[in-house]
């Protein structure tokens, strides 16, 4: 029975499905799977860069270290701050964005190339960008100045903790907006027209087609994009990394993923990294699960 | 008899170690074809020079040909853990002594055999630089690197801008921190509170153990013991140093900070954003190439670094001095020519001085007329013989990165002196512990 299997239509489908996922397969193996199967490996021996000794077994010496020093815990925290701060207006922005641009006649182009070039840009050059804006002497101060006619007062946008955290998330809403717009738009443009006819000819306003048709037809769209937009908040570091080097106070900035290299390539202690890092994949592992069990739970 | 016998025994180990080192490097082939990857910072200027002194190596053995390449110096000690970490460092590299202390700790750097370079015994090499300045390359009696670079900072001062304000240069330059306060404040310029123009402001980024900790050093503190176990020692002299800082930034007298641009990149520009910025001896060549007609005016000069009003001890800014290395985990062929190129290169102090402005710790080159031809080099000169090098450790990087912070708390956030202390020691006492 099996023997026939192989030969019908569907195996021989099956096979070639096989065939043309193998290479992807085989470089998430080798690119993805074998290096965090041997981060994990690494965060039960004293691995340090740079060392010739052969690394000693260390059992779970390396989580207890991590998970009581407070350094690592003021990084939770700043990481918990900056991602509550970008990914909620990240979701919330994309959707509006993404109606009005596929519900837009005129210069919804210009709009979504407007929104989406931000996106283009490395988010290096975009920190850059924005420190010369936030400098002391920079747009920041003279636009916020002129428009509350405080001639003259400086708003530590780079020194400030609270103007940090504020600074940083719009640097990365700004980068990312256009891009979580886009998937936003192609939710809605995939909604069967005949549904919206169907809707105008009952005589449903604006606000009933988004509220009643289109909002609950993009659920999913919704899920992948403030899933996505979560996960990338939490990895966020270039932008961080680049005001601290830039002179800004590392403890408002300080990261997960920040500290995670700074341990790693400042400090050597790559194991401990690597119990970060696996720390980080399964606090974003939980919030995943978390955020589709309350989606699904409300279908 | 028994002494007799001991003594000939211990002379003929030592025959026998001598005559196998001979032996190994009779056995390695040194004529044949050998390619040395070299790795250093950039500096367009000294890399022009290094190409030529590397044309002219490469001229005299042919069997040796060089890979030079040049990085970004804030990523290169990145970039070389990364590499020997992967076993795939480069043969010959350079680096200040803060990275460096690593790779000779962990074993990763080729100790130098006199004899590969022609010399008896590591005295006749190392009799060639000044005391204290092959410290950080040294261990258990071996030499595992030569200084490229030897830099101490004093302050350049814009004198035009100092008149500008109604000061004389010459008599009313600060000479203690409480007047670099007080003279900073009558040049500093403003739009309200945003500053337009400072007075003096200090360098930050890498430069914190550099350039603050003798502030701390010259009121008796330390940043660890002499036996190397304890943490911050002198609490009084820290708080002074932590309150000053907190008065320099914005919210105490608003000075500058590290938010502003870096002050050695301004200064050469006499613009006025800056009226004095602490600089080694290397400034003046950039000085001369970024600004000629500043440079060779008379309006600017060089000044010893501060010393605190009350303060005995005798600590200008601390020196940082970056070494050439050879690879220890290279063939011995390669281990040889890099140590030969890397002597070759460093046998050109005075060009390294005339044309790049940087000063190798050599005894020749102190004496040298170049080096005393050069515009305020008896400054230099003056503090570095009471100078001693910048803080070096296998972690001296993390606890660069603690004073860092410690040092943006009191400034930038505005915290309490004596917390910020208090923390600073529990995180640089636990960098010391794991050592």
């Amino acid at each position: 029975m099996k023997k026939h299997n192989s030969f019908s239509i569907e195996g021989q489908k099956a096979r070639w499905g096989w065939f043309f996922v193998a290479p992807a397969i085989l470089f998430f193996c080798l690119f993805s799977l074998y290096p965090m199967l041997n981060a994990l490996w690494n965060t039960f021996f004293n691995v340090k860069l740079l060392s010739l000794k052969k690394p000693e077994f260390v059992g779970l010496k390396n989580y207890a270290y991590v998970l009581s020093s407070p350094d690592f815990w003021s990084s939770v925290k700043a990481t918990v701050i900056f991602t509550l701060s970008s990914f909620i207006p990240l979701t919330v922005f994309s959707l509006v964005f993404g109606l009005i641009i596929t519900t837009r006649k005129k210069g919804h182009q210009l709009l979504q190339m407007l929104i989406y070039s931000p996106a283009v840009l490395s988010s290096v050059v975009a920190a850059l960008i924005w420190l010369l804006l936030f400098d002391p002497r920079g747009i920041a101060n003279s636009l916020v100045n002129f428009l509350m006619r405080t001639p003259g007062i400086d708003h530590k946008w780079l020194t400030e903790p609270a103007k940090l955290y504020m600074a940083t998330a719009m640097i990365y809403f700004w980068k990312y907006i256009g891009y979580f717009t886009i998937i936003v738009a192609t939710g809605v443009a995939k909604i069967p027209t005949s549904v919206l006819e169907a809707a105008t000819i009952d005589g449903a306003s604006v606000r009933q087609t988004i509220g009643r048709i289109i909002m609950p037809l993009l659920r999913p769209t919704t899920m992948m994009v403030s899933i996505v937009a979560m996960l990338n908040c939490m990895k966020s570091f270039s932008t961080q990394y680049l005001f601290t080097q830039r002179g800004a106070p590392n403890a408002p900035l300080n990261v997960l993923t920040l500290n995670i290299y700074k341990t790693a390539m400042r400090d050597r202690y790559i194991s401990r990294a690597c119990v970060m890092s696996f720390i980080l994949f399964f606090f974003m592992m939980i919030l995943t699960i978390v955020r589709m069990k309350t989606s699904e739970s409300k279908e | 008899m028994k002494k007799a016998v001991t003594v000939f025994l211990v002379t003929l180990l030592a025959m026998t170690m001598i005559v196998a080192k001979g032996q190994q490097e009779s056995a390695t082939d040194l004529s044949a074809p050998v390619t040395i990857v070299v790795w250093t910072h950039d500096d367009p200027n000294r890399s022009v020079l290094e190409k030529e002194l590397i044309a002219e190596f490469t001229k005299q053995n042919p069997n040796v040909t060089v890979d030079y390449q040049t990085y970004p110096s804030g990523k290169m000690a990145e970039l070389l853990t990364v590499a020997f970490s992967a076993g795939e460092g480069p043969d010959v590299f350079n680096q200040s002594q803060s990275v460096i202390r690593q790779f000779v700790v962990e074993g990763q750097v080729s100790a130098l055999d006199p004899a590969w370079l022609g010399y008896r015994s590591l005295s006749d090499i190392t009799s060639r630089y000044i005391e204290g300045s092959l410290e950080a390359v040294s261990l258990d009696g071996d030499i595992y690197g030569m200084p490229l670079e030897y830099t101490n900072l004093c302050c350049y001062l814009n004198k035009r801008l100092f008149r500008e304000a109604g000061l004389d240069p010459e008599k009313d330059y600060p000479k203690t921190w409480e007047e670099m306060m007080d003279i900073s404040s009558k040049l500093v310029k403003y739009d309200g509170e945003i500053i337009v123009s400072r007075g003096f402001d200090f360098r930050y980024a890498t430069y914190y153990l550099m350039e603050m900790l003798p502030m701390v050093e010259q009121l008796g503190g330390k940043l660890v013991s002499d036996d190397g176990k304890t943490a911050v020692i002198g609490d009084e002299a820290w708080l002074k140093f932590f309150n000053y800082m907190k008065e320099w930034g914005p919210n105490g007298r608003n000075l500058g900070g590290p938010t502003y641009v870096s002050v050695s990149k301004v200064f050469d520009l006499n613009d006025g954003q800056v009226a004095m910025s602490e600089s080694g001896l290397y400034q003046e060549s950039r000085m001369r190439s970024a600004n000629p007609s500043f440079y060779e005016s008379d309006d600017w000069m060089v000044i010893p670094y501060p010393q605190w009003k009350d303060s005995d001890l005798r600590v200008p800014c601390h020196v940082s001095c970056h070494y050439y290395m050879v690879n220890g985990n290279v063939s011995m062929a390669k281990q040889i020519w890099g140590w030969r190129l890397v002597n070759f290169m460093l046998s050109h102090s005075e060009e390294y001085l005339k044309r790049v402005n940087l000063v190798q710790p050599t005894h020749e080159l102190f004496e040298s007329e170049t080096f005393k031809n050069m515009p305020y080099s008896d400054v230099f000169k003056t503090d570095l013989e009471h100078a001693t090098l910048t803080y070096y450790s296998a972690n001296s990087s993390a606890i660069l990165e603690k004073m860092k912070q410690a040092v943006e708390a009191v400034m930038l956030q505005n915290q309490d002196p004596e917390s910020v202390l208090k923390n600073f020691r529990r995180q640089v006492q636990s960098i010391l512990d794991e050592e």
